[in-house]
């Protein structure tokens, strides 16, 4: 290592934005998932994006949640609808499924970011 | 009021972080098998109710698993080392002290309020990771590390605990100690045990009562610290942060018996290679190396063998430590022997900053650079694209032996090509 004046600049020198800090608030509860169909357009959620989810979160309604439905991880909309929750889809081909009707939902994690490509790069 | 001490563990950890990130499993059973699916190391509670035994080789109770629709599952380390990652950071802030014992265990002191009680915390740690992380955790509560760990049986062994027990509360600790047998004790270990049964010592409670005289005479400091921890005396301090490792090791069954010399060599030698990748990350150097292989125990006329090396200079040089390995091979070689697990065991571990240049070191300042140069380039280049990008022709081409791993699932949580599907349907 060479020897010599300290650089002026030292003091000022900055790590670099880190996406990480951005996206994630919680680390050891975000997990990532791959986002397939296309119920949830409306919602700005496309087939192929990569979905940013924080299992530490309440749901609350209004939020785009991760829910066990038969089996697999849905993805869906939390709300209220006369007094009652209730999953909708952001696509209206897709009808809403009240959570007192199917037994067996729950809430895996809430969706708090997605990311998306525009189109083909690099 | 004293602090107290937790032994906080996951429940079935291995399958319980298959079921975290596959939720076709929640509420099957499933069991997770040991490298090169040898046998079972891990049950979900719905495998445990089935009767499913642990540590069964997976060849004798394939069929009843199929029978009772059990999913099978390879051992996932990429997964269960990143959940344990995140559990351990997730307990952190809960706790005063944390040391991490094992992939799914820590140790935890923490100050025990006024009013002496600490089931609401418990209760409140343990549903958080369960809404965390997806894995149910027991809490044991105790004066010391042994009663913790003790505490921590209790709270899995009986529902009723729902999975928190302290025993610091209990009026006394008698009946939790009596029904713990010696041998079950945190620390005592085969020969101790074999001692105390031979004096008519069965439980913990005799244990913790007998006269320190004859303990210390046949185990020292260290029975006597045992015996202190069982009355409720802390004197096993937490240890914080990871402790320089002083050896490492690198073994792995193979998928298939091997017979032939050249092809056992290319086997030690691609653990040499991985062992000495650890070590660089480590900043540290091996003084001795130890060459080890064994056939199936599962098959009569049983083998197994070891020979070892001091290094003339401590090294992580791959081609230092390929060059004391490979003679070693031969020793422990035999023919007609099928090999079923080898590995390969680096010793006398110091720090990278500990070395002193040797007198009759065989390169000179400059070489050494340029060899630490190339060794780093090489572990660069295998993480960044994948290891074996960058390989050492002693580990053979395209070997058939690697391990079998044929249930795996996906590394739901660190690879960005096996995320689970979120469906939009």
């Amino acid at each position: 290592m060479a020897a010599g004046f300290p650089s002026p600049a030292d003091d000022y020198i900055d790590v670099g934005i880190d996406l990480n800090e951005v996206l994630i608030r919680h680390p050891s509860s975000t997990f990532f998932l791959r986002v397939s169909g296309d119920s949830m357009v409306e919602a700005g959620i496309q087939d192929g994006d990569l979905l940013v989810v924080d299992r530490s979160l309440e749901a609350r309604p209004g939020q785009v949640v991760v829910a066990v439905l038969d089996g697999a991880f849905t993805l869906k909309r939390l709300a209220r609808h006369r007094g009652r929750l209730r999953l909708e889809a952001a696509n209206s081909a897709y009808p809403p499924l009240e959570l007192h009707q199917c037994g067996d939902v729950q809430i895996w994690g809430v969706a708090i970011h997605v990311i998306h490509p525009l189109g083909r790069h690099g | 009021m004293a602090d107290a001490l937790a032994l906080i563990d996951a429940n079935n950890f291995y399958a319980s972080c298959e079921q975290a990130f596959d939720p076709a499993l929640i509420g099957r059973p499933v069991v997770v098998l040991s490298n090169n699916d040898g046998c079972v190391v891990s049950r979900s509670s719905e495998a445990r109710r089935l009767g499913i035994g642990m540590g069964k080789p997976y060849f004798q109770i394939a069929e009843q698993l199929a029978r009772h629709g059990v999913v099978v599952r390879s051992s996932n380390y990429a997964l269960y080392g990143d959940m344990s990652q995140r559990l351990m950071s997730s307990l952190e802030p809960f706790v005063a002290e944390l040391e991490v014992y094992s992939i799914d265990e820590a140790f935890a002191r923490l100050p025990r309020p006024q009013h002496g009680e600490l089931r609401s915390w418990a209760t409140e740690l343990r549903s958080r990771i369960r809404h965390n992380l997806g894995i149910p955790i027991a809490i044991g509560l105790a004066p010391s590390k042994v009663l913790a760990k003790l505490a921590n049986r209790v709270a899995k062994g009986d529902r009723r605990h729902a999975g928190v027990f302290d025993l610091g509360l209990e009026p006394s600790h008698d009946p939790w100690l009596e029904q713990t047998p010696v041998e079950e004790l945190w620390g005592v270990g085969r020969q101790l045990n074999r001692w105390c049964r031979l004096r008519g010592i069965a439980n913990a409670r005799q244990l913790r009562d007998m006269a320190s005289g004859e303990l210390r005479a046949k185990a020292g400091v260290v029975g006597l610290r045992l015996q202190l921890e069982l009355q409720g005396v802390s004197c096993l301090p937490l240890e914080e942060g990871p402790s320089a490792k002083r050896e490492t090791c690198v073994s792995r069954s193979f998928s298939r018996t091997i017979a032939d010399e050249l092809e056992l060599r290319q086997a030690v030698a691609s653990y040499v290679v991985r062992a000495a990748e650890k070590l660089r990350r480590q900043r540290q150097r091996s003084g001795r190396l130890t060459v080890f292989a064994r056939t199936s125990p599962f098959s009569p006329g049983f083998y197994s063998q070891a020979a070892s090396a001091a290094l003339p200079l401590a090294s992580n040089d791959t081609a230092v430590l390929l060059q004391a390995a490979l003679p070693l091979v031969a020793l422990i070689y035999k023919p007609q022997k099928r090999f079923a697990k080898a590995g390969v065991l680096l010793q006398e571990l110091q720090g990278e900053e500990q070395l002193q240049q040797h007198l009759l070191a065989p390169l000179s300042d400059e070489q050494q650079q340029r060899r630490e140069t190339l060794l780093h380039n090489i572990d660069q280049l295998n993480r960044r694209y994948g290891s074996g990008t960058v390989q050492w022709a002693a580990c053979g081409l395209q070997p058939s032996w690697t391990m079998r791993r044929g249930q795996l699932s996906r590394a739901a949580t660190t690879r960005l090509g096996d995320l689970p599907t979120a469906w939009a349907r």
